[in-house]
């Protein structure tokens, strides 16, 4: 039983992180129709950036910070230099130049940070469980969950409060129309991948925290796809739900599983589970229907 | 019409889609500021396409202005930018009903304001509250749900939330019930008068239009053929036969075969 919680709030836990990948790209979909395939490595990208930074000295939230800006300033740059050009082309090949752009990422990061796991040293949090009640919990990964949420609020705060965020669901809406009233579509694509660059490497941040920074991380970022999926592509809400859910999952399955299909069960599952799910909910939990009035 | 009074003069444009299909061949119409124009015309003769190349949103759609010029306020904008001419206070409210429907009602009208600099937004929503107190009342709800009528006066007031000038109105009677259609016909010319907004209005509704509307101009297949006051077209013997059905003619023939009105060739002068 105390495995069972242990492992359920160790899900929860990571998940918050998932979600906070998974929003960035909810973000992109929603206002762009593209799915953008290079999320695992914006993931990595604001891992290594963090990195960097801590090793320079700067302290972790400080760096985390500073990879929100980088973030921030490298989505503009891809959008404007990579995909402006692109509006009005069909949104395949949209996601296919995300697929280029994926290599091109992996390629950056190896060039300029080579392959070799390298971790946060001194450690941020301490590794070291603590005792909440029954259970063992490492405060890093409580922290990274608090520091997740954190910024998971401030980004819902900014869609549903801020003329901006409003802007930008409205150009997901109906994009002629928004800009009938001077919202430029181009610049609410820039703005969603500054803000997925910065929530995704916020997020690659706390899981290289985790586990190490190296290639893999990309991956992670890539296993939050089942995430997305099952929120519904374009629902924050379900961003935030699909990615605890997954996060549950792959620890469980890791956990009970790993016994009986030793090796790679815990990646495989949430996209098994994704596959079965949407044979029930083909529009994931929160996906637009078209909203037809009777 | 005065010609220094004019706010939007549309001066003998043509306009291509995916620069083959000509759609607008000529066309001519000037908006007097502080007034209300009407563009009449059958399904398919242009209208939409003229709003939309004044509000620029013609290039969303891969049309062009090819020939002509269209002034705002004495400057030129047909190379403007959709976005830039929304900020100079030109609106389009496009046919259909075009709510943010996964947006509540009050933040369907906070979209308009975003551009906004001077007023603040919540005074713009008490002004927009004030002439559609039926929105007050559905201000929470997603737009997506309320009803046809609500959603029209949603799109028009998104529209005023952007403190324009000129408001180009594409159809606002379609698909809504009679008593419905005069009470927004009535908001609108209560923000002609009072706001001191300019109105081109495209209507297929041609005895209503021509009521609110002092003067109007009738379009077919990318050319006006006639323009003239209001009091004057609706005792158009054709126009009464064509659009108003009171004559006993019967039967919806093209406007083209009514042979004895010596149209007005715009295109050539
Ligand atoms: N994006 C487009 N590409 C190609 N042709 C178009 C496009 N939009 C409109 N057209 C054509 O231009 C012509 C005029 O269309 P427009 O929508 O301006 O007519 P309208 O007068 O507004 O008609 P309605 O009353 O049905 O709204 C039509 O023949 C239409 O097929
Ligand atoms: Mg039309």
């Amino acid at each position: 039983m105390e495995l069972f919680l242990m492992t359920l709030i160790t899900g929860i836990l990571v998940g918050g992180i998932y979600a906070l990948v998974a929003l960035g790209w909810v973000l992109i979909y929603k206002c762009s129709g593209v799915l953008n395939l290079a999320m695992g490595e914006l993931t990595l990208i604001g891992a290594y950036v963090t990195l960097t930074f801590y090793e320079m000295g700067i302290p972790f939230i400080l760096a985390v910070v500073c990879t929100l800006l980088v973030g921030v300033a490298l989505g503009f740059l891809t959008e404007r230099i990579f995909l402006d050009k692109l509006i009005g082309e069909p949104i395949l090949s949209v996601i296919m130049v995300t697929v280029g752009l994926s290599f091109f990422f992996k390629g950056m990061v190896e060039f300029f940070w080579g392959t070799d796991t390298r971790v946060f040293d001194p450690p941020v949090f301490a590794i070291t469980p603590i005792n909440i009640g029954y259970i063992k919990i490492s405060p890093v990964y409580l922290w990274s969950f608090v520091l997740a949420i954190v910024l998971l609020i401030i980004l819902v705060a900014f869609f549903k409060y801020t003329r901006w965020g409003l802007s930008m669901q409205a150009t997901a809406d109906d994009e002629t129309a928004a800009l009938s009233l001077g919202v430029s579509a181009r610049f609410v694509y820039a703005a969603a991948w500054a803000i997925a660059f910065m929530s995704a490497g916020v997020g690659g941040a706390l899981l290289g925290n985790i586990n190490g920074v190296n290639i893999s991380i990309g991956y992670l970022g890539l296993l939050v796809l089942p995430a997305v999926v099952l929120g519904g592509l374009n629902s924050v809400p379900g961003a935030i739900v699909g990615g605890i859910i997954i996060g549950i999952l792959q620890n469980l399955s890791g956990t009970y599983l790993d016994q009986f299909f030793p090796g790679g069960v815990k990646q495989i599952m949430p996209f098994a589970f994704m596959a079965v799910f949407l044979l029930f909910k083909p529009y994931g939990l929160w996906g637009w229907e078209r909203i037809e009035r009777v | 019409m005065e010609a220094a009074e004019s706010i939007l003069r549309i001066n003998n444009i043509e306009v291509k889609y995916h620069e083959v299909i000509l759609v607008l061949k000529g066309v001519s119409i000037e908006v007097p500021r502080g007034g209300i124009v009407a563009l009449l015309g059958a399904n398919g003769a242009g209208k939409s396409t003229t709003l939309k190349a004044v509000s620029g949103l013609l290039k969303t759609e891969d049309g062009e202005v090819t020939d002509g010029a269209i002034e705002y306020e004495g400057r030129s904008i047909h190379h403007e930018k959709a976005a830039n001419i929304a900020k100079m206070g030109i609106v389009q409210v496009i046919e259909g009903r075009r709510v943010f429907e996964h947006l509540t009602v009050e933040e369907n009208l906070k979209v308009g304001a975003h551009l906004r600099k001077t007023r603040s937004v919540k005074d713009s929503l008490e002004l927009v509250y004030h002439y559609f107190p039926r929105l007050r009342e559905k201000r929470n709800e997603v737009a997506g749900f309320v009803s046809g009528g609500e959603q029209q006066m949603t799109v028009v007031g998104r529209a005023l939330m952007t403190e324009p000038k000129l408001v180009l109105l594409d159809e606002p009677s379609m698909g809504l019930a009679p008593k419905l259609i005069r009470d927004i016909f009535n908001i609108i010319m209560q923000l002609n008068k009072e706001q001191k907004i300019s109105i081109l209005l495209v209507e297929q509704n041609v005895k209503l239009a021509l009521s609110v509307a002092p003067y109007a101009y009738v379009m077919e297949t990318g050319r006006i053929v006639m323009d003239d006051t209001s009091e004057k077209l609706s005792q158009n013997e054709d126009i009464k036969d064509f659009y108003l059905g009171l004559t006993d003619k019967g039967g919806r023939k093209s406007f083209r075969d009514v042979k004895h009105y010596k149209r007005r060739k715009r295109w050539l002068t």
